[in-house]
């Protein structure tokens, strides 16, 4: 397992496949993590990892030695990650509902509960904060979990996106504003 | 006071705020607060437990896409294929260039010698090691044989002086005939070549004759070989000779013109 990333690129393109078995095993995980913050969804983050990762063997030729395979495959997770959940879009809007929705979610979670009830308060503080992160677009939701929970900079996640860094920070704080309304009953009640 | 906005407030959560707001913030209690209640919210998000993956999920998920990954071809197959097409190319382009070259070598030639004139040009082309060329033409081949017998049939053998030059004109026309009789057998003119048959015959006598010419030398050649009627014929075809025009040129290296 002491076969550095680029010397087991090189193994790769000189024809010996099971190379890459190296890179998989390296970053698999760290890509788990990153796909499921994104998605927040384990079976969609495992399916995130896995097609970020054959893209990533099909581009291979294209990859610069220079670069950091690390940052290049992460990049590409978070494009996977970000189809991912844009693909999805429709299904998240109707399960999330309309504003009507959203305002009963946040007093039902607001209201003080009798103690059976409050038993399930910390899984119901999970399922305000999963319903706030899925009100983001993929785009703000991606901008969001690259800044404050993978302690991106806003050129590196202008980089993961695809968009300019000017555009990433907008992005970073459109979601902040809408997360924060989102969580202000929970703080309430808390 | 003017306290931050919420944009100022998520600037400074971000950590990108203007220096202006952490001052601010440093004086006023309230908006201290609210970034700090801001950093909370962040803080509650953040907290969202991520799944654990163990250490073996790098290797399931290699078992999971092992199977719809393609081996690279070996770099030399990839050589050859990319070798192949780079060297049938650089051979096109050569050809292509020398092809062009030729042809331009040649436009050149031709506006070379239109503008100078044909000589001066044939003068400035690089002199090619050639094989020697011998143009005989028939008729002046004629012109001197007949000369010669005349000479011969007037020539006062008391004076040493005129024998000399007889010999050397003879052994000059020998090779001549030889090459004027050979084409007309080759061609099937049997009267020319039957003249020059027996002028070759003469000029041998005359050119070779055994102790050198003399008075007796030259009038046995001059009976054996009739010579006055060689004259006759040389004169004959000479006119004959004339008439073709163009004239018949022989070349010594066997061609003809």
């Amino acid at each position: 397992m002491g076969q550095s990333d680029h010397e087991a690129i090189r193994a790769v393109l000189s024809g010996d496949k099971d190379a890459y078995a190296v890179l998989v095993t390296r970053h698999s995980r760290t890509l788990f993590r990153v796909a499921y913050r994104i998605t927040g969804n384990e079976a969609d983050a495992d399916e995130v990892v896995q097609d970020a990762l054959i893209r990533a063997y099909r581009k291979l030729e294209s990859f610069e030695s220079r670069a950091n395979f690390g940052t290049w495959i992460y990049r590409i997770a978070v494009r996977c990650a970000l189809d991912k959940i844009g693909g999805r879009k429709v299904d998240d809007e109707s399960r999330i509902g309309d504003e009507d929705d959203r305002e009963q979610s946040e007093v039902q979670v607001a209201d003080p509960a009798p103690s059976p009830e409050r038993i399930l308060l910390s899984g119901e503080i999970a399922t305000v904060q999963q319903a706030a992160m899925h009100s983001l677009t993929p785009t703000e939701r991606s901008a969001f979990v690259l800044r404050h929970l993978e302690d991106r900079s806003t050129e590196e996640i202008g980089a993961a996106l695809g968009i300019r860094p000017n555009a990433a920070k907008q992005a970073v704080f459109r979601a902040v504003q809408k997360l924060r309304r989102r969580l202000a009953p929970l703080r309430v009640s808390t | 006071m003017k306290h931050l906005t919420e944009d100022e407030l998520i600037e400074q959560a971000c950590g990108e705020g203007a220096i202006d707001s952490a001052q601010h913030l440093r004086g006023c209690v309230e908006c201290a607060a609210s970034l700090a209640e801001l950093k909370s919210d962040l803080a509650e998000v953040g907290r969202v437990e991520t799944p654990q993956r163990d250490e073996l999920y790098g290797e399931r998920v290699w078992q999971a896409i092992s199977g719809s990954l393609v081996r690279y071809a070996a770099p030399h197959r990839r050589w050859m294929s990319f070798g192949l097409m780079r060297g049938l190319s650089y051979a096109a382009v050569c050809a292509l260039l020398v092809a062009v070259a030729f042809y331009a070598g040649r436009k050149w030639e031709q506006f070379a010698g239109r503008k100078s004139g044909t000589p001066q040009a044939a003068q400035s082309a690089p002199k090619k090691p050639q094989q020697p060329v011998v143009v005989v033409v028939l008729g002046d081949h004629l012109d001197r044989s007949e000369r010669l017998l005349v000479e011969l049939k007037h020539v006062d053998t008391a004076n040493a002086d005129m024998v000399p030059p007889l010999r050397d004109e003879a052994r000059s026309l020998l090779k001549a005939n030889r090459i004027c009789r050979e084409n007309a057998e080759k061609v099937g003119d049997e009267e020319l070549e039957s003249a020059l048959k027996r002028l070759d015959h003469l000029l041998t006598e005359v050119a070779d004759e055994p102790g050198g010419l003399d008075a007796e030398g030259i009038a046995r050649i001059k009976n054996e070989l009739n010579a006055d009627g060689l004259l006759f014929e040389v004169r004959v075809l000479r006119s004959r000779a004339r008439d073709q025009k163009p004239g018949l040129v022989i070349r010594l290296n066997g061609g003809q013109a």
